[in-house]
């Protein structure tokens, strides 16, 4: 794994670590929000092929980030 | 504009609020109370001859040339040190007087030498000046009697010499060094006639303790501190007001010329970021903007294995335009960018920005303050609801408490640093939270109350427990709080759990728990506590989230919305605070609008003609990674040398070497430009036209000393690029683009040139409600209204020590030095720190057969680096340092990936490391690998 996907895996469970925190559902919308916010369009397309491809190491808070941002 | 010349009233101005009315020789003045007589005889138009005094230093009554009467008074008082009183009648001019004055002078110039046609300060001397006023002809006694006139020069310091056959020991040079320095090097050794300056301990200046700021060189009535410049040249003739260009104080210079030749930067008084204060970077590295290695011409490859070829700049432009154009064609539109810098000015910022949005028509705009000071835009936008600093310099002189905390003034922002410890000295307390024993814990006549040496990290744990302390403790300020915060109560409960404590923190961070309570009850207690921080706390995984934690704290306390308090990031580079800003970030438009704010994004889109796309472009880390995927490739770099300042060399310059087209424009060839196609010289800030904004949101103008040495302003090249890519912007001056930040931006709403030409700096906001600035933030309410309490849970890094990386590296810097050295290494301040060193803690060092002076080899899991060790207890056990100045070291080889989990700007002050003796020096090829290219050199300037 390289280049800008290993970056969008390290950001978005580091992210997801920071909010961690708060109750679920709003865990999860917090992560997503910063993504919508602060990513590129093709580190979010990055991530969304990790949640496809079912990767092992991505928080579950970031899955379920994912989840919301796809039914933006 | 002429030589200008500051007025002297001879001592500073009083505080006293009451005027109190005076008559000085028969014309009557009012002035406050506890003016001075010589003051206010200045004030009333009559200068009464002086030698030792100066308006920016206390009266200290010692040449007595000042002399006056005062009516029912006897004798003839100093009028330095004599206040006035109500109804005082002052006669500054009898024969009596001139009597006095006269026997004064004589004294004084029976011991001088009478060399004035010669002399450096010839027409710039106020010996010379005084013996003209007090009307002197002869000298009774001669001058064959004992004297100094043979006495050494000491001409160690590389920029100034000290003349001891012409000092008066009138002890400006001392008391500068003390009152306004505050580094105590200077003494007058010797009784009475044995009198001298003595630097340090009978030490050459280059080997005492001096810092080289200037101040004693500025306040020398005569030529006995003398900068080299002026011995060399003669004295100036004409002067332009204009800005520093190194840290992010941004001092105010009298740039001071003959002809179109500087001979001096001589610190304004007028500037209200410093005062009339410099370090030794402002006043005098400024020869490398006329160094020999400078580029002054355009010039291409095809190839980075090719060698450059000096084009025109029609050629150049043409050559990037159709590079950027064609990678586009190919790869699609968001596959070039570019970066700004914040060694530039708003402007060329503001119109960089501009191109790649307009003419590169995405949002592939990042700037360089993505590896320092991002984190502050986030964190102060979250709580507070703007991304800046929330006081004026001035303001630390009504601090009571200073929490300095991941910051170093008295190396990073030492004009800053003077003020602080000035107020230090007058009883202020102060709190430093820092790895190192930095001089500010202990220095001549400053002594912290409490040192928190917490292990690089954990920021967030200690900071956490200093809330803690404050809400278990009821010292939270509950009317503050109530009226102008909100989700006060969640945070609160936060921070009081047990996790949080200062007990629970000392096993993440090392501090005792009973000084980080005392410290955070000092804190909390004072009438007014003021936040300072550096790069220690955002250069972090949990930057921002440790900015948050700050403004958490001062909220809780009440320490936000007036003088004396505030959170303050101090930041590295001279325009920081503008190139963030001016829209620089790929996420947001000038004035921190983000791209979704369908408001603002429609208004540029109409002004610029262009569609804006409403998601956010790359940053700095994501471009390299997406050029080492190869789905970027073209990068406009403006003033930055990422390859040596960005973390992660190998990582940086694999991507750079990935990318099809990489067009820098810089002074100077380096570590970058090894990986550039397109060179396209800059600018010096001696030839910018334009403004800096610093760390108190000052906009100060940047005025030109002399034409653009590559014969384009930076703004024009990029004018010129986005033409060359079909859009066009059309300035002709750096003043229509002022007006366009102006008309697109709320907070510089009210700024021109016209203005600040006759306003001087002025701070942001400077609107319809603050036509001439805002100095202090949040006075009546936040920016986002509420200020916004939030929680932040410590997580630690996943850099983490093991066996085979066992010491924690921590970087910075050192005053005489200045980020990746460009500037600064070309001047004589190499003098002082030719190269970078690890320091390391005896125990670490002992362990590994580590002695001072020792080359030893500093190994993370990224790279590795060799340079020389400095045994010292200044950093504690378990933790390395060392400073990223010079490229033959190279520190970045070792930093890592990691990152701000909210900004990524990257981690540089946790890397675990392993250090031990070099077994070898590197090679010549290595060496020269590392070292600046200067391939093709062309001399330039006078």
């Amino acid at each position: 794994m390289t280049g800008l996907v290993q970056d969008v895996l390290r950001m978005g469970n580091q992210i997801s670590a920071q909010f961690r925190h708060l109750p679920g559902p709003d865990a999860a919308s917090a992560v997503a929000n910063h993504i919508s916010l602060f990513w590129e369009s093709r580190l979010q397309d990055d991530l969304f092929a990790l949640v496809d491809d079912g990767d092992l190491d991505l928080d579950p808070i970031l899955v379920d980030a994912v989840a919301r941002l796809r039914t933006v | 504009m002429t030589l200008l010349i500051e007025p002297d009233l001879g001592t500073p101005p009083s505080t006293g609020v009451d005027l109190v009315t005076v008559e000085v020789d028969g014309t009557s003045v009012d002035v406050p109370q506890g003016t001075s007589v010589m003051r206010a005889a200045a004030i009333a138009g009559f200068a009464v001859p002086k030698l030792c005094a100066t308006d920016t230093l206390d009266a200290f009554g010692s040449c007595r040339l000042c002399l006056v009467e005062i009516e029912g008074r006897p004798g003839t008082p100093a009028s330095c040190t004599t206040p006035v009183t109500p109804g005082m009648r002052v006669t500054t001019e009898s024969p009596r007087l001139q009597r006095l004055r006269r026997g004064v002078m004589e004294l004084y110039i029976s011991d001088h030498p009478l060399d004035c046609l010669t002399c450096p300060a010839n027409g710039d001397c106020e010996l010379q000046d005084m013996a003209g006023v007090v009307g002197l002809r002869d000298v009774r006694y001669g001058y064959a009697g004992e004297n100094h006139l043979d006495a050494p020069i000491d001409t160690s310091n590389p920029y100034f010499d000290f003349d001891a056959s012409k000092c008066i020991v009138c002890s400006r040079c001392v008391r500068a060094c003390d009152d306004i320095q505050g580094t105590f090097a200077l003494t007058i050794s010797g009784r009475g006639f044995d009198s001298k300056v003595s630097p340090g301990v009978h030490e050459p200046f280059f080997d005492s303790e001096c810092v080289s700021c200037g101040a004693c060189v500025q306040v020398c009535p005569t030529s006995t501190l003398q900068e080299k410049t002026v011995i060399e040249i003669g004295v100036p003739t004409r002067t332009v007001l204009t800005t520093c260009a190194y840290c992010g104080v941004g001092c105010s210079f009298k740039a001071e010329l003959k002809g179109n030749q500087v001979v001096r930067m001589v610190p304004y008084k007028d500037g209200g970021a410093n005062e009339g204060h410099s370090c030794v970077k402002g006043r005098f590295a400024w020869g490398y903007a006329t160094h020999a290695e400078r580029i002054t011409k355009p010039m291409v490859r095809e190839k980075t294995s090719d060698p450059w070829r000096e084009v025109s700049w029609e050629e150049a432009i043409a050559f990037a335009a159709d590079g950027f154009k064609r990678i586009q064609a190919e790869h699609g539109r968001d596959s070039i960018g570019g970066i700004t810098s914040s060694r530039c000015t708003n402007e060329e910022v503001f119109v960089l920005q501009k191109m790649i949005r307009a003419g590169f028509h995405n949002n592939n705009v990042d700037t360089c303050a993505r590896v320092c000071h991002s984190p502050t835009g986030y964190g102060l936008k979250t709580t507070l609801g703007t991304s800046a600093g929330t006081q004026a310099f001035s303001s630390v002189e009504k601090a009571d408490v200073i929490l300095v905390i991941g910051a170093n003034p008295t190396d990073g922002h030492p004009v800053f640093a003077s003020r602080m410890k000035r107020r230090l000295r007058q009883g202020a307390q102060l709190v430093v939270i820092d790895p190192r024993l930095i001089d500010l814990v202990r220095s001549p006549h400053i002594e912290a109350t409490h040192h928190l040496p917490l292990l690089p990290g954990s920021n967030v744990a200690v900071i956490n427990a200093m809330a803690h302390v404050v809400v278990t403790e009821d010292l939270v300020d509950r009317e503050f709080v109530r009226d102008r915060c909100e989700d006060f109560d969640v945070w609160a409960e936060f921070v009081a759990r047990p996790e949080n404590s200062p007990e629970a923190a000392a096993t993440v961070s090392g501090v005792d728990p009973q000084e980080l309570r005392a410290a955070a009850r000092l804190y909390a207690s004072a009438a007014n506590a003021a936040i300072y921080y550096g790069l220690g706390v955002t250069e972090h995984s949990q930057g921002s989230t440790m900015v948050i934690g700050l403004a958490n704290l001062a909220m809780a306390t009440g320490n936000l919305g007036r003088e004396g308090v505030g959170v303050n990031p101090l930041r590295g580079q001279n325009n920081v605070q503008g190139s963030c800003d001016m829209g620089s970030f790929p996420h947001e438009l000038s004035g921190y609008r983000h791209l979704s704010d369908v408001v603002a994004r429609t208004m540029f889109e109409e002004r610029w003609g262009v569609d804006i796309d409403p998601e956010p472009g790359l940053r700095i880390p994501n471009m390299l990674s997406a050029a080492v995927d190869g789905t970027f490739r073209g990068l406009f770099i403006q003033g930055e040398d990422i390859a040596q300042s960005d973390p992660n060399t190998q990582h940086v310059t694999a991507a750079l070497d990935n990318m099809d087209l990489v067009v820098l424009q810089d002074l100077f060839l380096n570590e970058t430009s090894k990986y550039a196609h397109v060179f396209l010289p800059g600018t010096s800030f001696l030839e910018k036209d334009g403004t800096f904004t610093n760390a108190e949101r000052r906009i100060n103008r940047v005025r030109p000393v002399m034409s653009p040495v590559p014969g384009k302003d930076e703004w024009q090249v990029a004018c010129d690029l986005a033409h060359a890519m079909g859009y066009e912007m059309g300035y002709t001056d750096a003043s229509q683009i002022m007006d366009e930040i102006a008309a697109v931006t709320p907070t510089f709403a009210g700024v021109s040139f016209e203005m600040l030409d006759r306003l001087g700096g002025v701070q942001w906001p400077c609107n319809d409600i603050a036509p001439e600035g805002t100095p202090t933030m949040h006075v009546d309410g936040f920016v986002r209204g509420k200020g916004r309490f939030v929680e932040t849970p410590f997580v630690a890094t996943d850099e983490r020590t093991t066996r085979k990386f066992p010491l924690i590296l921590t970087t910075g810097r050192i005053l005489t030095q200045y980020n990746v050295g460009a500037q600064t290494r070309r001047t004589p301040n190499v003098a002082w720190h030719p190269e970078d060193v690890l320091e390391i803690h005896p125990s670490d060092a002992e362990m590994r057969g580590v002695s001072t002076g020792d080359r030893v080899r500093l190994e993370s899991r990224i790279g590795a680096t060799t340079l020389h060790a400095v045994v010292s207890e200044r950093v504690p056990l378990g933790v390395v340092y060392t400073t990223f100045h010079h490229p033959t070291t190279g520190a970045n080889v070792v930093t890592t990936e990691y990152s701000d989990w909210a900004t990524n700007c990257p981690e540089y002050k946790v890397t675990a490391v392993q250090v031990s003796p070099a077994t070898r020096e590197l090679t010549a090829d290595e060496a020269m690998a590392r070292a600046d290219i200067s391939a093709v050199a062309t001399p330039v300037g006078p």
